[in-house]
């Protein structure tokens, strides 16, 4: 496998986005990726755009191939990948394969939601596309009822409860309030998360990820043209994509997703790295109790101690553990198919020194995207080029 | 009690809450099986902004439920309970549009 650098990243504020398509919105931060890479357009050699709903929620379908005339690109093989909220994360892997085998010297992966029109029923309708349907979908379940349940076991595992969850919804509001992209950072005490309503017991509704319009896009080359790049670039170390069980049935258990677990093993073997050499992490938090999950199933934190680590600061942008400092799902918004490539987007800014929320020294930097009832992950690990 | 249907394997005698179209483990046929609908409580919660095809049934209670039979599975609780301990014993009470609805047995 070839060494392969992010070398061109952009992104659109994530947010409402009102009479924008979903293809206007994917072109600016593709337009903006390229031409911060400094390379010819001429040049990629495949495209891979990640989007989950655009169907149902837009009527539009065939984005990669739109995208692709948008960029006046080649006629390269343009491919549109969906994993849920894995979507974004699952096409950088594809672009980065294509580069890694040899198959182009530079392509070009790209994440666009568009959901803010549509009415909470109808987005909550479109969501649940990402659940078996024929299994736990005919109960009724939704994904916030999924990680309610999951917050309800875990709370009673570990002794955890209001304070935790809040702990980690202020952590990200407070970390979004400076992250120009994001869309919802705030200074918010614990009373005002207390008093929202009640969406799907014990979550409430500041625990959950905002509707978002997005897209983010980034631009993957070859080691080899390193000196021709006009931004500076950082390696991906690792970039792996696991399955797990689209049940709930099929999970041993409801506090865990084997997804991620198996997927950030083999990156940390892949990179030849340790967990704890990770100086910051942009993980799945769609809800609050799924950073608690997630930084737990990464291996960052052992088991049971990550709702302490959240309360005690410790996964703050100046802890020891740092998390989502972009201001994650929670803050900077959940444009399902943009998310896993928004990561990396924040991901390389840290590895550049050059993020709004900057982790210091950072070199080494992880980020873990999540699709449905952890049917789909991808876990990717990038490096200073001199880490 | 009220009995539910489930899965069972005819070549490796795994069950499976279903629906499937064959065994994951080993390709085989399945065929249903009624079992005993009393399990205990894996978690539950309240869904209280339903999706439009269930807007209808109003805010309604989730459950995981555990059934002694040896499958996991998603139903609901009947009545929104103010406190249910996880671990509960739970009984099927019986089935709405296809949905388990299970009651605590206290
Ligand atoms: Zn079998």
């Amino acid at each position: 496998m070839r060494r392969v650098l992010v070398a061109g990243i952009g992104s659109t504020p994530f947010g409402r986005h009102g009479d924008a398509t979903i293809t206007s919105l994917a072109l600016h931060a593709a337009g903006a990726a390229i031409a911060e890479s400094g390379l010819d357009r001429a040049r990629i050699g495949s495209l891979y755009l990640g989007n989950f709903i655009a169907g149902p929620l837009t009527g539009q379908e065939v984005l990669a191939g739109l995208v692709a005339d948008g960029l006046g690109l080649a006629q390269i093989p343009c491919t549109k990948v969906e994993g849920a909220c894995a979507s974004g994360g699952i096409a950088f892997r594809h672009a980065y394969l294509a580069i890694a085998t040899g198959l182009c010297d530079v392509a070009i992966a790209v994440g666009a939601e568009k959901m803010s029109h549509a009415d909470t029923a109808s987005v909550t309708a479109a969501l649940n596309c990402a659940m078996d349907n024929a299994a736990d979908g005919v109960s009724g379940l939704t994904f916030p009822g999924l990680f309610g349940l999951a917050a309800r076991l875990y709370g009673e595992r570990y002794g955890v409860g209001r304070a935790e969850l809040s702990a980690v919804v202020r952590k990200n509001k407070g970390n979004g309030l400076r992250n120009p992209l994001a869309q919802m950072g705030a200074t918010l005490r614990d009373e005002e998360i207390e008093a929202s309503p009640q969406i799907c017991d014990p979550l409430r509704l500041y625990d959950c990820c905002p509707v978002s319009d997005g897209a983010a896009a980034v631009v993957l080359a070859a080691a080899d043209l390193h000196a021709e790049l006009t931004a500076q670039p950082v390696e991906v170390a690792a970039s792996v994509q696991t399955r797990g069980s689209p049940r709930i049935g099929g999970h041993r258990d409801l506090c865990s997703f084997d997804a991620t677990v198996s997927a950030a093993r083999q990156a940390f073997a892949t990179a030849g790295i340790e967990p704890r050499m990770v100086d910051l992490v942009e993980l799945h938090d769609c809800f609050s109790i799924a950073e608690i999950i997630d930084a737990e199933d990464l291996g960052l934190i052992p088991r049971g101690e990550s709702a302490a680590w959240a309360r005690e600061g410790r996964t703050g942008v100046g802890g020891d553990r740092p998390i989502n400092p972009s201001g994650g799902l929670l803050a900077k918004g959940h444009p399902v198919g943009a998310t896993g490539i928004g990561q990396i987007y924040e991901t390389v800014l840290q590895l550049r020194g050059a993020h709004p929320n900057q982790v210091r020294d950072a070199a080494f930097g992880l980020t873990h995207n999540l699709g449905g009832t952890g049917v789909a992950c991808t876990v990717n690990i990038l490096k200073r080029l001199d880490a | 009690m009220a009995a539910l249907s489930i899965l069972t394997c005819s070549a490796c005698g795994r069950l499976d809450a279903g629906p499937r179209d064959m065994c994951p483990a080993c390709a085989g046929a399945l065929t249903s099986m009624p079992v005993e609908g009393a399990g205990t409580l894996v978690s539950w919660t309240v869904i209280r902004r339903p999706p439009k095809s269930f807007r209808e049934h109003g805010a309604y209670c989730i459950a995981i439920v555990d059934l002694d039979a040896g499958v996991r599975i998603t139903g609901r609780l009947r009545n929104t309970p103010a406190h249910a301990a996880l671990g509960e014993r739970v009984s099927l009470v019986g089935c709405q549009d296809r949905i388990p609805v299970f009651a605590l047995d206290r």
